[in-house]
C-alpha cells in the first residue's frame, strides 16, 4: 500500500515505519545458511529488513554499513545476544543460532536508530521435530 | 575504484560488554541425586525449585528470626531490565525461584535469560540468553519459573518449548531438546526438576487447545525417556470422561506448567494439571474431562499415571489445579496438601490420592458446593450463550500458581489468597490451531477484591491466623526455621510474618510487585532471603486493578547487619 512517506525518513512522521522494507531470503548451500544485510545511505534501515530463513540453525550473516553515519546491530542468537559495531563504510560478520519456527527482531541501539527505522526482523520457517509434536490428528487451521 | 570497507570484525557476545565474569565456581559438579534427596540436610543451599522434593518451601535456617527480623536490610540488588522488541513485551515478569549452591545463585528471568550470580554479593558470574521468537504464543506473559541443577549442569525451559542444559561453570549450552510444538500454541515456562538421572519438564499452552503433557529426558544427554499426556486418547483409562465420538480430547488442555513435587519412597511425582479447553464452554466437552484440574501421581520411572484426584470435574470456571502439592507426614499418614483455584484446601492421602479432608480457604465462594470428601455440586457457571454470569472465585482463582508453604516446626500450612470474582459470558467459537480457545468473554472484578495470607492447620482444616491486604496476595510464600513466613505484595512490599501468630514483623518496599518465589540460603554462615521483584504476567486475569503498575526487574537479597 503506497501511503506516501511511511517508508521514508522525515516525511509523514519522523522516521520510517518498522517493517516497510525489502524482504530477502538466506541462501543455503552445503548445510550452511548465509545472507547479507546492508545499511543504505541515509535510509536508517536494514536491507533486506525482513530476512527469511527456511528453518532453524546457524546463519552466517554479513553486515555492511554503506551509510555515512555509524550504526550497530544487536542480534538474537542462542547463548547470548550478538553485538557488532558498524562504523561508516564498514563490513563485518555475525554467526547466529536461531530456533524455528518464529521470528526475531534486532536493531541498532545507537541513539534512536531503532525508532527511526533500524529495526530488522529475521523470520525462521520450518517446523519442530516430529518427536516434539502432539500425538493427535491434524487440526483445523486459520484460513489465509 | 571503490574504497575498501573498514573491517568491522565479528559480532561478540553482548555480555562481553559488561562486568560479567564469564565463569562460576564448579559448585554443581557434586550435586548428585543423593544430595537432592537430602536437600534439607544442606540448609545453606536451596537445591531444587521448592527447596526440597517435598514441595514445602521451607528453609531450616534460623539466623534471621522473629526476634531480629526487624533489622533485616537489603545486602545487594541485581537488576535486569528489558531491551529491544521481545516477545510478550508488555507482560514480562520475574516469576522464578532462585537456586543456590554453595555460594552461587542460579536464576532465570523472562525471555530466555539465565544468570549465575555470586550469592553473597550479587555480582554477575555468567549469563545465558536463549533467543525467543517474538511471535511465540504466550498465554500468560513472558515468564520463566526457574532452573534446576545437578552434576555440573543447569537446566532451563525456553519460551519456545525447548529444555536446555548449560555448563554451570560458564553458561555454555551442552544440549538442547525441543519438546513442544510452537505452531500448536505450546510454550514452556516451568522450572525443571531433576529426579535420578532424568530432568523432568511440562508444557504450557492450556488456553490454546493443546493436549497437556509432561516429559522426562536423560539428564546427561537430553535423550527422551518418557512422555505422559494428561488427556487420555481413545482406548486409554479416563477417555470415558470425554465425548466418545468427538474431537474434544485432542485439544483438552490439562497442561503441567508448574514443577511437580516428588516422594522418593513411593517414586511418585505429584502434578497439578491445568484447565480444560475451551475454558468456559463445557458444551463441547461433556463429561468430567480427566485429567484436567487434577492432582495426578505419576511413576517417575515409567511416566505412567498411578493415581489421581480431580478437584473440579467438568470445569467451567478456568480453575487450573497446577499449583503445588505439599508433601508431609502427620500422625503416621503420608499426606499431600493442595490449595486449589476453586477456593478449597484439600488434604489427600498421597499413597492413593484419596481425600482426607476438604475445607474452604477463601471467604467468597459461590461457583459450587464441595463436601468434605471433595464431591462437587456446581451452582453458578456460564451456560447460555451471551448470558453474563458472575462467580467467586474468578478465573484468577482463590490462589494462583504462586506457592503455599509448610513449616514442620509449626505444622501449619501458609497460603497466599486472592478473594476476587469475575464475570464470564459464554461465546462459542470454533477451534483453530494456535488461536486462543476460551469460549467466553471474561472480565475480572476490579475494585471489589482483597487478599490475605492465612495459616491453616492440616489436622483440622481450620484457619489459625490471617493477615489481610487491600489487594490480592499473589506471591509465593517461604517458611523458615526462624519462625517466619516471607512473601510479597502486588504493590512491592516484601513482608515477614511471625509464623505462629501472623504478626506482620517486617517489610521492605522493593519498587515493583511480587509474583515470584522467594528462597533462603546462607554463605559463610550469613543467612540471606532472596526475592525476585518484577510485576507483570497475566495481571489482567488475577489483578486488573494493578495492570498499570511498573514492571520492575530486580532481585533483592536481604540479610542482617554485621
Amino acid at each position: 500500500m503506497a501511503v506516501a512517506g511511511l517508508d521514508k525518513q522525515n516525511s509523514v512522521t519522523l522516521g520510517r515505519i518498522l517493517g516497510r522494507t525489502n524482504v530477502g531470503e538466506a541462501e543455503e548451500s552445503g548445510g550452511k545458511m548465509t545472507a547479507t544485510v546492508r545499511i543504505p545511505e541515509d535510509q536508517l534501515v536494514y536491507d533486506p529488513g525482513v530476512l527469511v530463513l527456511p528453518h532453524g540453525g546457524i546463519l552466517e550473516l554479513t553486515l555492511i554499513n554503506d551509510d555515512k553515519n555509524t550504526h550497530c546491530a544487536v542480534l538474537p542468537s542462542n547463548g547470548d545476544t550478538q553485538f557488532i559495531w558498524l562504523v561508516n563504510h564498514s563490513k563485518g560478520t555475525a554467526t547466529l543460532e536461531l530456533d524455528g519456527p518464529g521470528y526475531y527482531w534486532y536493531g541498532s541501539t545507537t541513539g534512536n536508530d531503532e525508532g527511526r527505522g533500524l529495526t530488522g526482523a529475521i523470520v525462521v520457517g520450518g517446523n519442530v521435530p516430529d518427536e516434539a509434536k502432539l500425538d493427535r490428528p491434524p487440526q483445523p487451521q486459520v484460513e489465509v | 575504484m571503490a574504497e575498501e570497507y573498514v573491517d568491522a570484525g565479528t559480532a561478540i557476545r553482548y555480555q562481553d560488554l559488561s562486568a560479567d565474569k564469564g565463569v562460576a565456581p564448579p559448585v554443581t559438579k557434586g550435586v548428585t541425586y543423593d544430595r537432592l534427596l537430602n536437600a534439607r540436610d544442606e540448609p545453606q543451599n536451596w537445591l531444587t525449585y521448592y527447596g526440597a522434593y517435598n514441595g514445602q518451601r521451607y528453609s531450616p535456617l534460623n539466623q534471621i528470626n522473629a526476634s531480629n527480623v526487624g533489622d533485616l536490610k537489603p545486602e545487594w540488588v541485581y537488576q535486569v531490565g528489558s531491551m529491544g522488541l521481545h516477545s510478550g513485551a508488555s507482560t514480562y515478569a520475574w516469576e522464578a525461584s532462585p537456586i543456590v549452591v554453595d555460594g552461587t545463585m542460579f536464576v532465570s528471568a523472562w525471555d530466555g535469560m539465565c544468570f549465575a550470580l555470586d550469592a553473597a554479593t550479587g555480582e554477575e558470574l555468567w549469563r545465558y540468553k536463549h533467543a525467543s521468537p517474538f511471535d511465540v504464543s504466550l498465554c500468560c506473559g513472558n515468564v520463566n519459573r526457574g532452573v534446576a541443577v545437578a552434576e555440573g549442569l543447569v537446566f532451563m525451559t525456553t519460551l519456545n518449548a525447548h529444555v536446555i542444559a548449560l555448563d554451570a561453570t560458564n553458561g555454555e549450552k551442552v544440549w538442547d531438546q525441543p519438546y513442544g510444538d510452537v505452531r500448536a500454541g505450546e510454550s514452556a515456562t516451568v522450572a525443571p526438576l531433576v529426579v535420578k538421572d532424568m530432568v523432568i519438564v511440562g508444557s504450557s499452552g492450556g488456553e490454546f487447545g493443546v493436549r497437556g503433557h509432561t516429559d522426562a529426558f536423560k539428564r546427561e544427554t537430553g535423550e527422551r525417556v518418557w512422555r505422559c499426556y494428561m488427556i487420555p486418547k481413545p482406548g486409554e483409562p479416563g477417555f470415558e470422561t470425554w465425548p466418545q465420538d468427538g474431537e474434544a480430547w485432542q485439544r483438552g488442555g490439562a497442561n503441567c506448567w508448574i514443577t511437580p513435587s516428588y516422594d522418593p519412597d513411593l517414586n511418585l511425582l505429584y502434578y497439578g494439571t491445568g484447565n480444560p479447553c475451551p475454558d468456559f464452554d463445557g458444551g463441547v466437552r461433556e463429561g468430567d474431562n480427566l485429567y484436567t484440574d487434577s492432582g495426578v501421581a505419576v511413576d517417575a520411572d515409567s511416566g505412567e499415571i498411578k493415581a489421581h484426584f480431580q478437584y473440579t470435574p467438568h470445569d467451567l470456571w478456568d480453575y487450573d489445579s497446577v499449583m503445588e502439592h505439599l508433601l508431609f507426614d502427620l500422625d503416621g499418614q503420608k499426606l499431600a496438601a493442595h490449595f486449589d483455584k476453586n477456593g478449597f484446601m484439600y488434604i489427600l492421602d498421597r499413597t492413593d490420592m484419596s481425600p482426607v479432608r476438604v475445607a474452604p480457604f477463601v471467604d467468597r465462594i459461590d461457583w459450587g458446593e464441595v463436601d468434605e470428601m471433595g464431591n462437587v455440586t456446581p451452582k453458578v457457571y456460564p451456560d447460555a450463550e451471551g448470558d453474563p454470569v458472575h462467580f467467586w472465585p474468578g478465573p484468577a482463582g482463590a490462589k494462583e500458581w504462586t506457592h503455599a508453604c509448610y513449616s514442620p516446626d509449626t505444622e501449619l500450612l501458609y497460603v497466599p489468597v486472592q478473594d476476587v470474582g469475575a464475570t464470564a459470558t459464554r461465546r462459542r467459537r470454533e477451534f483453530k490451531e494456535s488461536i486462543p480457545y476460551w469460549g467466553a468473554g471474561v472480565a475480572v472484578d476490579g475494585d471489589d477484591q482483597s487478599g490475605y495470607v492465612s495459616a491453616y492447620d492440616p489436622r483440622t482444616g481450620q484457619e489459625r491466623w490471617r493477615w489481610t491486604n487491600d489487594l490480592c496476595m499473589c506471591s509465593s510464600l517461604l517458611a523458615t526455621g526462624g519462625n517466619l513466613v516471607f512473601g510479597g505484595t502486588p504493590t512491592g512490599e516484601f513482608h515477614a510474618w511471625n509464623a505462629e501468630t501472623g504478626d506482620d514483623v517486617w517489610k521492605f518496599q522493593c519498587g515493583s510487585g511480587h509474583h515470584s518465589s522467594p528462597s533462603s540460603y546462607s554463605v559463610d554462615g550469613k543467612q540471606f532471603v532472596v526475592a525476585p521483584s518484577g510485576w507483570g504476567g497475566w495481571a489482567e486475569g488475577f489483578l486488573p486493578k494493578m495492570l498499570g503498575s511498573s514492571h520492575g526487574s530486580a532481585l533483592f537479597a536481604f540479610s542482617l547487619p554485621e
